[in-house]
């Protein structure tokens, strides 16, 4: 077949007619946009760079109340205020930019940044060419989508902060929101960048941010430790993806979007028509470098143990940086630069099992810890890895509308959990919290956990979660490769549901029992307020640990923010429910992420993209089976932790345990994953270093002794000269004049 | 000839300014004597201005009939010395009679013209840059020379002047007498190429070499004119008094020192390699440059006996400078074998000339720069030493930080002036993303693309041998102070703000500079342009000096036996 | 034998001596005065007498005896006026040659206007240079 498609040009024309055909019943299936979108370059407006410099405006005014040393809740104010200018104007830039013709790229040029000409020799002629990497934007629907959750979600988070961090006011609050503003900024350097350098630096500087505010409470061995943890882990990621741009550059010359986009059509073009060999192999290579960059920041396998140790970091950090926007960083690499993975044979099935064993693995651990926000972190793990499976899966819309959806509920989750630690003194242990939700004040947070579990668990119809997640199977089942990550997946809405609840029905529901936490001394989960400091609400709270303490309510600020994203929860489904994919799929189809010319390979070549599941249609099969498979897991949990109650605090459950051996208590204790990275990279590496420190203080402190004494040797010898006297100094000149003579004479013998 | 005034228009508006100051600096009144150095800066600046828009540059140089062996460098010059003179002035001010000032308004003591050195400090410093300027507008070697000697002349009395220690005295007599066996080095030389030359024009001078090749004449003039002028760039071996000199001094004087002369001397070694001529040379082939991918584009080279004058120079230049700043326990002795070594690094951009004329390939373009680079970041570490001083006792004046253990402890005393401190010695010593950094870069480049491989190794040898002393100079700040010192002897800030605000100019243009380096490096790489005509890059047989008498046996007077077609 | 060595080593000076014969006379002066210099230095020292003493130390041997030591201050006004004078009196030569030129440049040219611009420049600096002497003190002689 692929001679014939090779060899006749008017049947391979007809062939890949006859293949978009079918890639366009496939899409409909699938959920994405009918018909290839081609993407046309324009000129953007300018003000589309506000929502870049707001957020440095920020972080400089943060960064100014610093200096004035502000003692008050400014900086907080000042924050939300350019975030909710920065999400208005991207509003506006996406409502301007809805007007264009579909597939319409804006880049807007902001300056001109690193531009480096230089001549090189090819084939004995000189060709000029040059390096460029432009402070400009790239706006496609793809951006839009992103960063409008990016900043709304900032921006609500920002507001639930002012009041979160409010014990530390005075001290890191300016710190605080510095960071916070930076981080905003970095991420809109890197969804709107316009090239791969200037995405490159967005990625470095929210590892940045996200180094400085997990390490926020500086004072805490474990949040250093964790920083530090976090920002190594993404530096082996980051190699990767510098390896990959340098690649990109190597064989497209250029790192802007556009040249990329426009050099790969005609890789695109031949795989559509099955040739692959026509693709060279270094072209290949460049998605595997910046997959890498992607899982280290998406904490995907072997690269996601920071994540857990990450939520060291004050909550409303974890709900935004490490829920709801950084980490969902790597998906967006990969969606935005889609074409380039999809021009290689490997790369995408590589991420798809990548995707689904992070998702299964980090749902057997968040099954058996106790500590509410790690298990929130192992499930953000685990939903990532549902994301990169999705793209994988070739449904990058249904990629896009998990991070979407799964922004907005995960980062209420968070913001729940740490309400509750926020007023139960630290405390995230589900076996010492009980019934929080029906405790007075405590209505909103119980409403806003109860409706992220949903989300979370993945509840028929009307939940968001559930759509964006069926998307994903569905499109698992109905590819033919891709029927075992299918059930990886399954199986892992199954484990998601039921950990989801078991937090809920321990935590929220139940009889009405606490033991408040004490932030004084460390443990190891991040509890990270000292409130009993500041606050005027929690007097008994310093007498005694335990005795006389009050949980205090959330304020306005926290509720504010809960009640708000609770809504948003509902209203985005129609956003992702409606015609397969509804709105996101409209803004992913006409971006990058589309990925027509695949599907006809795929299809050309391999099969189709319209497996059945059991002889149904995989999609309609998914919608009812993931349904079935999500109300189990709400069921066990419901019937183990809610009726299986027997105190306050234990349900039968716990007497479970035993029954799985050591599976449980491996599971518990993470896979051993940190012990076993410890023995084979770390205990090494250590063992390497001792080496080296060997190796370095007997040859290179030698070397560099030698370096430092030769001169100083040479000096030595040399410093005579130098008498002060100047005398000495006129007849050295002479002299050196005629040893200067003498060796012109010498040159021309 | 009126039309040779349009070179001219900075250098007067600064003449005038230093009559303006000479005469006011001698007023009774004190007010008017404050007025010095505003004066001084609103003529630098409109030196800097009438520099921008009058200079003439590319074609209309030629009109003029200027000199046009390095069009467009005169107007890059003047402007560079604008800027970084005024900032030199920023940290210049309040250096003479300071105590005498005081004295006269507490009441102690009655002005008295005599005592006084304020109108000459500041018309020399304004001297200086005239003929700084002079240099730059130079076309004759008369001129040239003139010009030189109005740069170098107030510089002996400003240092003399700057303290009223004796150590200022000594230096500023060594500096004279030397200064001036220097002078008559390179005036023997010019002498010698006017001896050989039948000229003393610098356009005549390259036809003529163009023509006739060079002489015995002409080559010992050259010889003794790039050794001599070698004194004002402190290069080997004329670099004995630099040391002496610049400890000598007051450091605001030091950091003027460091600028003023080097380029000048720069501006002059150029014009003068520039009648000779780069010519074409086929080095990047030979260099590292296929192994890595990219073929070299070729490089221009100096004629052989000259090209290994300067090699040499720049090789030991590199080396002594380097090898003695880590010796030295004092900032300023420090810094003056760094300054040595900096010219050394320039001298490799002079050695390969202007290659295809982008700023990769062109050495010449990279000495134009480097010197901007120099020019701004060398003014940070001396200005933080200017910063402070230690309150005197009784009659004496107020001392500056000495040695390097002086700056112990400065960072929890002076955390900002610690910070420029670190950004200046980390830019000098070429620190990656700091503008030091973006100097070297085309030195490196322009040598590897001329094919001076051993002599680029030797350059990057070298800054790994200053990496030794600017890291000390950069930590020093850091480290807790001399057990034995006590609160009293550490140092108060000078009571001139703008001093600090030098160094935080200076510190901050380190950093901003490199951020905006790409469009200062276009404007270099114009500043750098060598005609085709001048580098003989258009010629098919590429201009050799012919030595006469060297038939039998003389090896080809340049490096290169093959000849490349000019890549277009 | 040392024929070709020699040739070899000559080549530089030959290829300097090469065209440049009208340089012959100053080289050839050069030496002599050289010559003439060392030649002096070393006939003394071997042939003329070598006595010491007090009075063979003396500033003048057969003159007066010097009165007190040679460090001694003079009035700083002394130099101060021989460099004014100095400087005027250059100022004044500088003057000459312009004014013997002038009458024969072409009349009513531009020529003259430029000269005369160049004359006023200079006197210009002369006034400057007058003034700042007057400020300095130079001309108070009390």
């Amino acid at each position: 077949m692929m001679t014939l498609l090779t060899n006749t040009h008017g049947l391979m024309h007809a062939l890949s007619g006859a293949a978009l055909a079918v890639s366009d019943e496939a899409g409909h299936a699938a959920g994405h946009a009918s018909g290839p979108v081609a993407q046309t370059f324009a000129a953007g407006p300018m003000f589309g760079l506000l929502v870049v410099a707001l957020p440095l405006l920020a972080c400089i005014l943060c960064g100014l109340c610093a200096m004035g040393r502000v003692k008050t809740k400014l900086p907080a104010f000042l924050t939300v205020l350019c975030l909710a200018g920065s999400f208005l104007v991207t509003l506006a830039l996406y409502l301007q930019h809805h007007g264009q013709p579909a597939g319409t790229a804006w880049i807007i040029q902001g300056f001109e940044w690193i531009r480096l000409d230089y001549r090189q020799m090819v084939d004995s002629v000189v060709q000029s060419r040059s390096f460029i990497a432009n402070f400009g934007l790239y706006v496609d629907s793809l951006t839009c989508l992103w960063m409008l959750f990016v900043t709304g979600l900032a921006t609500l988070i920002a507001l639930y902060a002012s009041e979160y961090m409010s014990h530390d006011v005075g001290q890191g609050y300016n710190r605080f929101f510095a960071a916070f503003s930076l981080f905003v900024f970095s991420m809109a350097c890197l969804v709107m960048a316009d090239n791969l350098v200037l995405l490159y630096l967005g990625w470095e500087g929210v590892g940045l941010c996200s180094y400085l505010l997990i390490g926020y409470f500086y004072k805490k061995p474990s949040a250093v430790a964790a920083a530090k943890k976090a920002f190594i882990l993404n530096r082996i990621g980051d190699l990767g993806l510098a390896l990959g741009i340098m690649l990109c550059y190597v064989h497209f010359g250029s790192v802007e979007y556009k040249v990329i986009f426009e050099k790969c059509a005609p890789y695109m073009a031949s795989l559509a028509a099955g040739q692959l060999d026509q693709i060279p192999l270094i072209a290949q290579f460049i998605p595997l470098c910046l997959m890498i960059g992607a899982f280290g920041k998406s904490a995907q396998l072997p690269l996601y143990v920071w994540l857990p140790d990450a939520m060291e970091g004050p909550t409303p950090v974890s709900a935004l940086i490490h829920a709801a926007t950084m980490v969902t960083a790597g998906v967006f690499l990969i969606a935005r630069t889609y074409p380039l993975f999809l021009m290689s044979e490997y790369a995408l099935p590589i991420v798809a099992w990548v995707g689904a064993l992070t998702a299964l693995l980090a749902a057997t651990i968040g099954m058996a810890q106790f500590d509410i926000k790690r298990i929130m972190a192992y499930s953000t793990v685990s939903q990532l890895g549902y994301m990169f499976a999705g793209l994988a899966v070739l449904t990058s819309v249904g990629g896009a509308a998990h991070v979407f959806t799964h922004a907005f509920f995960k980062a209420m989750l968070f913001l729940a959990c740490g309400a509750v630690m926020h007023g139960f003194a630290g405390q995230l242990d589900l076996r010492k919290l009980s019934g929080v939700g029906s405790m007075p004040g405590w209505r909103v947070v119980g409403i806003a956990m109860l409706v992220g579990c949903l989300n979370l668990a993945g509840f028929p119809i009307i939940t968001a979660g559930f759509w964006s997640k069926d998307m994903i199977l569905g499109e698992a089942f109905a590819n033919s490769q891709m029927q075992a990550i299918g059930w990886i997946l399954l199986l892992t809405a199954g484990l998601t549901a039921y950990y989801t609840f078991r937090v809920y029905f321990r935590v929220f529901v139940g009889p009405k029992h606490y033991e408040p936490g004490d932030e004084h001394h460390g443990d190891d989960h991040g509890h990270d307020h000292g409130h009993g400091h500041a606050d005027g609400h929690d007097e008994g709270h310093q007498t005694s640990g335990k005795h006389g303490f009050h949980p205090h309510a959330p304020g306005w600020a926290i509720n504010t923010v809960l009640a708000t994203l609770a809504v948003a929860a509902f209203v985005i489904v129609p956003l992702v429910a409606l015609n397969h994919g509804g709105w996101v799929k409209d803004m992913v189809g006409a971006s990058s992420a589309q990925f027509n010319e695949k599907a006809a390979y795929l299809i050309a070549a391999k099969g189709d993209l319209h497996t059945k599941f059991f002889g149904f249609d995989a999609h309609k099969a998914m919608m009812v089976v993931s349904s079935i498979v999500g109300l189990i897991g709400i069921a066990v949990a419901f019937v183990l932790h809610y009726q299986g109650r027997t105190t306050a605090a234990t349900s039968k459950a716990d007497a479970l345990l035993p029954a799985f051996g050591p599976i449980a208590k491996w599971a518990q204790n993470k896979w051993y994953v940190d012990e076993f990275y410890n023995a084979i990279v770390r205990m090494p590496l250590l063992a390497l270093a001792q080496i080296f420190h060997w190796f370095d203080k007997l040859v290179i402190d030698g070397l560099v002794d030698f370096f430092g004494w030769t001169p100083r040797g040479l000096g030595g010898s040399l410093r005579p000269a130098q008498s002060g006297e100047m005398h000495t100094y006129a007849v050295g000149m002479a002299g050196g004049l005629a040893v200067m003579a003498v060796v012109v004479i010498v040159v021309l013998m | 000839m009126m039309e040779r005034l349009a070179y001219l228009w900075p250098e007067i508006a600064l003449f005038i300014g230093t009559c303006i100051v000479m005469v006011m600096g001698l007023s009774h009144n004190p007010a008017v004597r404050r007025l010095c150095s505003p004066i001084c800066g609103i003529f630098i600046v409109a030196a800097g201005v009438l520099a921008a828009y009058t200079t003439p540059w590319g074609e209309s140089a030629v009109s003029i009939a200027g000199q046009t062996l390095l069009p467009n460098m005169p107007i890059f010059a003047k402007v560079l010395i604008s800027v970084v003179g005024l900032v030199l002035l920023l940290l210049l001010a309040g250096t003479v009679d300071r105590q005498e000032e005081g004295l006269i308004a507490r009441g102690k003591r009655a002005f008295d013209p005599l005592r006084t050195n304020r109108a000459e400090f500041y018309a020399f410093y304004l001297f200086s840059l005239t003929g700084l300027m002079l240099c730059a507008s130079a076309d004759d070697l008369i001129w040239l020379f003139l010009a030189l000697e109005l740069t170098s002349l107030p510089t002996y009395i400003m240092v003399t002047l700057s303290t009223s220690a004796n150590k200022s005295r000594e230096a500023g007599v060594k500096y004279f007498f030397l200064g001036a066996l220097g002078a008559s080095i390179f005036l023997f030389g010019f002498a010698f190429i006017y001896g050989g030359t039948g000229t003393t024009n610098l356009n005549a001078i390259h036809a003529s070499f163009v023509q006739n090749g060079i002489n015995g004449i002409a080559l010992a003039g050259l010889v003794m004119a790039l050794v001599g002028l070698g004194f004002k760039i402190a290069s080997v071996p004329m670099h004995f008094y630099t040391a002496d000199v610049y400890e000598g001094a007051a450091a605001p004087v030091t950091a003027m020192l460091a600028f003023v002369p080097k380029t000048a001397g720069f501006i002059s070694i150029l014009l003068l390699c520039a009648t000779i001529g780069w010519q074409y040379v086929p080095g990047g082939e030979t260099a590292l440059m296929p192994a890595v991918g990219v073929q070299g584009v070729g490089g221009t080279a100096l004629p052989e006996p000259i090209r290994v004058l300067l090699w040499v120079i720049a090789a030991m230049t590199m080396t002594v400078g380097n090898v003695l700043a880590v010796m030295q326990a004092s900032i300023k002795r420090m810094l003056a074998y760094s300054s040595i070594a900096h010219s050394g690094y320039m001298l490799v951009g002079v050695i390969v000339g202007p290659g295809n004329n982008t700023f990769a390939t062109s050495g010449v373009s990279a000495v134009m720069f480097y010197l901007l680079v120099y020019g701004v970041m060398n003014v940070a570490p001396l200005a933080v030493v200017a910063s402070l001083e230690k309150p005197a006792r009784s009659d004496d004046e107020p001392t500056e930080p000495e040695t390097l253990d002086d700056l112990r402890g400065l960072w929890k005393r002076r955390p900002a002036l610690a910070g420029m401190m670190v950004i200046g010695s980390l830019a000098l010593l070429g620190f990656p993303p700091l503008l030091g950094f973006f100097g070297k870069v085309p030195l490196f480049t322009a040598g590897i693309s001329a094919g001076e491989v051993a002599l680029v190794i030797i350059l990057g040898l070298n800054s790994a041998i200053g990496a030794y002393y600017y890291l000390r100079l950069a930590a020093m700040p850091f480290l807790a102070e001399t057990p034995g010192a006590v609160p009293s002897e550490s140092y108060d800030l000078h009571p001139r703000t703008s001093r600090t605000f030098a160094a935080a100019l200076s510190a901050s243009a380190a950093v901003v500079l490199a951020l905006a380096g790409s469009q200062l490096m276009d404007i270099s790489a114009k500043a750098g342009y060598v005609d085709s005509r001048v580098n003989g890059m258009d010629r098919l047989q590429p201009f050799k000096p012919k030595l006469t008498s060297v038939e039998d046996g003389g090896r080809p007077a340049n490096g290169a036996g093959a000849v490349v077609a000019p890549a277009n | 034998m040392f024929g070709p060595t020699l040739k070899a080593m000559l080549t530089p000076a030959l290829t300097l001596a090469e065209g440049t014969s009208a340089y012959l006379p100053i080289a050839l002066i050069l030496i002599m005065a050289i010559s003439f210099a060392a030649i002096n230095l070393v006939g003394t020292t071997l042939l003329g007498p070598n006595r010491k003493g007090e009075r063979k130390g003396m500033t003048y041997e057969s003159g007066m005896a010097p009165i007190g030591t040679a460090r001694k201050r003079f009035n700083v006004r002394f130099y101060l006026i021989a460099m004014t004078f100095l400087l005027f009196d250059v100022e004044i030569i500088f003057l000459y040659p312009w004014a013997v030129t002038f009458p024969n440049l072409t009349p009513r040219s531009s020529e003259g206007v430029i000269w005369l611009t160049r004359i006023a420049f200079f006197m210009l600096t002369t006034i400057v240079m007058y003034l700042y002497g007057r400020r300095k003190g130079v001309f108070k002689f009390d």
